[in-house]
């Protein structure tokens, strides 16, 4: 019945659900009780609750029922908030990244002299960093990222600040096994003293070295920078206006402060870092099928020598004792026509 | 393995420089230079760097007595020589067990809070979580949880870890009253990994022992007072059956039948007893006898006399230390606790009347400078 009465009004009015549900209520007649809809007071019973639980189902169900009707908007053309660091985007834009404040530098006072290539102007006595520059770098570290993971290595992001802390893990997951993450501290020595961090038996057995590392905030990494440059190993970081931009191997300039600047370019990087894995075992699978092919016509290619000319074909020592002794015969599967 | 093949490989290895990172497969040269797939699109404009093909190569000569440094296998693979990566995501950290379990701790919290999301069980109403069963959780200390993933267990690792698992413990508790048996399940398994073995001696420690009485129906309580020790065992007096038939001394027949009745049922030659008559023996010695002072006899008896109990039980006690105050004091603690063994209903007003409090008051040492514990020596003006 409540059902019925639903629908017509469903039919009466074009509104979003909560107040759906109010007008529903509204509409009831004072003879028939139908309970607290969502929005009312605190359930304070278990029939305050239980009814809650099932206007909620109710309206759930309806929802289901009537969404193939009506608007033909859908989460593709309609704007839906979006949550960067389960589903990023895999290409940035300038707008997307001013909309995430990543053009927002530090004080003008605290800017360093070689950012300056970076540095699109002042504002408020803040920097404010070029995008038309950030646009490009960032593609070119995509590239070098998805070229390393292409190439098996391993790839190292590293967040140390609580809320870089889910982000980082998310991008080193998607890269799969050769994903990496810091989220609390570098320690020290990582890569200069990994015997003594990781015990001498651990350090012997397993490669105790990234391929790539990726800093989202390298200001307070200065160790992580230093030791990756004394091991030769590439870096990219996001730069704000008070770092040198020298200190990585290819910088990003950004606004470092910004967690949602960060789940941008983590997201890029680490979308690349996926593609690089999928285009390794596209990669793999075109070797095999080569490697197959190559075996396939040798074979082929023995068994036609040997149908033309019989002699040509090579027996070992034993098979040439035995048609000594027994005569030869005809090898298995062949027929003399 | 062919020539052709074997020509292909020492192709791939001469002119291509050993790189930094070490690549872990693939030693024919049957795939071009790596182009990323939007650059691609562009055609034009930026020059590639053309690499050498096959047929640019010059292939060497057979030398099997070179050696070479990487080994092929018969189907022309290079055979990996270099060390396997690491297998934990979280390897660089130093921690990779500590931060691998607090991941999976993590993600175990965010499903169970899905799923009850999706069953209509969160966010729950006030009056339902303080319905919901109580369940504390104990976890094992930061000691043994280092100990259990072979890392140093800092304060702050172990709240954050705690911090977590209280979580789970609450949606637990939610699931296990909701009657979700499979997730309740999945929840304690992952928390029984987490809690001390010693949960129940943490638990019940400050508790009291539970006092009960035996078989036969006796407590047995102890007292203390000053330096006295009380051991009280008390059992409740048997009320006569009122069926009882008063034997009437004109229908006896004979002398002899009377004295049979005697000895056999004595209780029948008197009116059935309504006050109860009990006895309390201290150190076998009845309490009127041990107690020649009043106020300790009255002492020993007060309980009794507050709850209305005074002729119910029968008492038999052992008392030992201190003087007469002290040992009357500790039989009038034991006899309260026996009491509220045989009727825990009385709780409230003893807790009400204090009869159950330990008298913490003891003699006070002398001290130094004085002649007692606070008594001065006389003072001298010179």
């Amino acid at each position: 019945m409540s059902a019925l009465r639903a629908c017509n009004n469903l039919r009466n009015s074009l509104r979003r659900v909560p107040r759906l549900a109010r007008h529903i209520s509204d509409s009831v007649d004072v003879e028939s009780n139908d309970g607290p809809s969502v929005g009312d007071h605190v359930p304070r019973n278990f029939e305050d609750w239980s009814a809650l639980q099932l206007r909620r189902a109710e309206v759930g169900t309806l929802i289901d029922i009537f969404s193939d009707y009506g608007s033909n908007r859908r989460q593709e053309n309609a704007f839906r908030l979006r949550d960067s660091v389960r589903r990023p985007v895999a290409n940035a834009t300038v707008s997307s990244l001013l909309a995430a404040g990543a053009h927002l530098g530090h004080a003008t006072s605290r800017m360093n002299p070689n950012f300056m290539p970076y540095a699109y102007g002042v504002r408020a006595n803040s920097t404010v960093i070029d995008l038309d520059h950030t646009v490009p770098l960032l593609r070119r570290a995509a590239n070098l990222v998805r070229a390393v993971a292409f190439e098996g290595g391993q790839i190292l992001f590293i967040g140390t600040r609580p809320d870089l802390r889910k982000i980082v893990k998310t991008a080193a997951g998607r890269i799969g096994k050769q994903g990496y993450y810091i989220s609390d501290r570098w320690i020290p020595g990582t890569l200069t003293n990994s015997s003594e961090l990781f015990t001498p038996a651990v350090a012997n057995e397993v490669e105790v070295r990234p391929d790539l590392v990726i800093l989202l905030n390298p200001l307070s990494n200065i160790t992580c920078i230093r030791e990756c440059a004394l091991t030769h190993i590439p870096t990219i970081g996001i730069i704000d206006s008070d770092a040198d931009p020298r200190v990585v191997m290819y910088p990003i300039p950004a606004n470092d402060e910004s967690p949602q600047t960060a789940e941008i370019i983590a997201g890029i990087l680490s979308i690349a870092g996926r593609e690089g894995l999928a285009l390794q075992m596209e990669d793999e699978v075109r070797v095999d099928e080569a490697i197959h092919q190559e075996r396939d016509e040798e074979f082929w290619d023995a068994l036609e020598r040997e149908e033309h000319d019989p002699d040509i074909l090579e027996e070992d020592a034993a098979e040439q004792r035995y048609e000594e002794e027994h005569g030869a015969e005809l090898p298995i599967g062949r027929f003399d026509h | 393995m062919s020539c052709r093949m074997q020509g292909l490989l020492r192709a791939s290895l001469a002119p291509v420089r050993r790189h930094a990172f070490r690549s872990p497969r693939r030693a024919l040269a049957t795939r071009g230079p790596f182009v990323p797939p939007l650059q691609q699109m562009q055609t034009g404009g930026i020059p590639m760097r053309q690499w050498p093909m096959e047929e640019d190569l010059e292939y060497e000569e057979e030398d099997p007595d070179s050696d070479s440094d990487e080994e092929v296998d018969k189907f022309g693979e290079l055979i990996e020589r270099g060390k396997p990566a690491p297998a934990s995501p979280s390897f660089y950290s130093g921690r990779a067990a500590y931060y691998d379990q607090l991941a999976q701790v993590e993600s175990a919290v965010n499903h169970t809070r899905s799923a009850l999301k999706m069953l209509q069980l969160l966010p729950l109403p006030d009056f339902a979580r303080e319905a919901l069963p109580n369940r504390p959780a104990v976890w094992k200390t930061a000691k043994e949880m280092g100990a259990d993933l072979q890392v140093s267990m800092t304060s702050s690792r172990y709240r954050a870890m705690t911090r977590l698992l209280g979580q789970l413990n609450e949606y637990y508790r939610i699931a296990f009253a909701a009657g979700c048996d499979d997730l309740a399940l999945r929840t304690r398994n992952l928390l029984n990994i987490f809690e001390s073995p010693a949960k129940t001696a943490a638990l019940t420690r400050g508790r009291r022992k539970t006092l009960y009485t035996d078989q036969l129906g006796r407590s047995y309580t102890f007292g203390k007072r000053k330096t006295s020790t009380a051991r009280v065992w008390m059992v409740p007096v048997a009320l006569p059956s009122e069926e009882l038939e008063v034997v009437d001394l004109e229908q006896v027949a004979s002398l002899d039948e009377a004295a049979a009745l005697l000895t056999s049922q004595p209780d029948r030659f008197h009116e059935p007893q309504l006050v109860p008559k009990s006895t309390i023996l201290i150190n076998n010695i009845p309490v009127g006898e041990y107690f020649a002072v009043p106020a300790d006899r009255e002492r020993v008896v007060r309980p009794l006399k507050m709850t209305g109990l005074l002729g119910a039980y029968n008492i038999f006690t052992l008392v030992r230390g201190g003087g007469s105050t002290g040992q009357s004091g500790a039989l009038a603690h034991g006899i309260a606790k026996g009491l509220l063994v045989h009727n825990p209903d009385l709780g409230d007003l003893m807790r009400r009347t204090k009869l159950l409090r330990r008298d913490p008051r003891m003699v006070e040492r002398k001290k130094p400078g004085r002649a007692k514990a606070r008594k001065g020596y006389t003072w001298v003006k010179r």
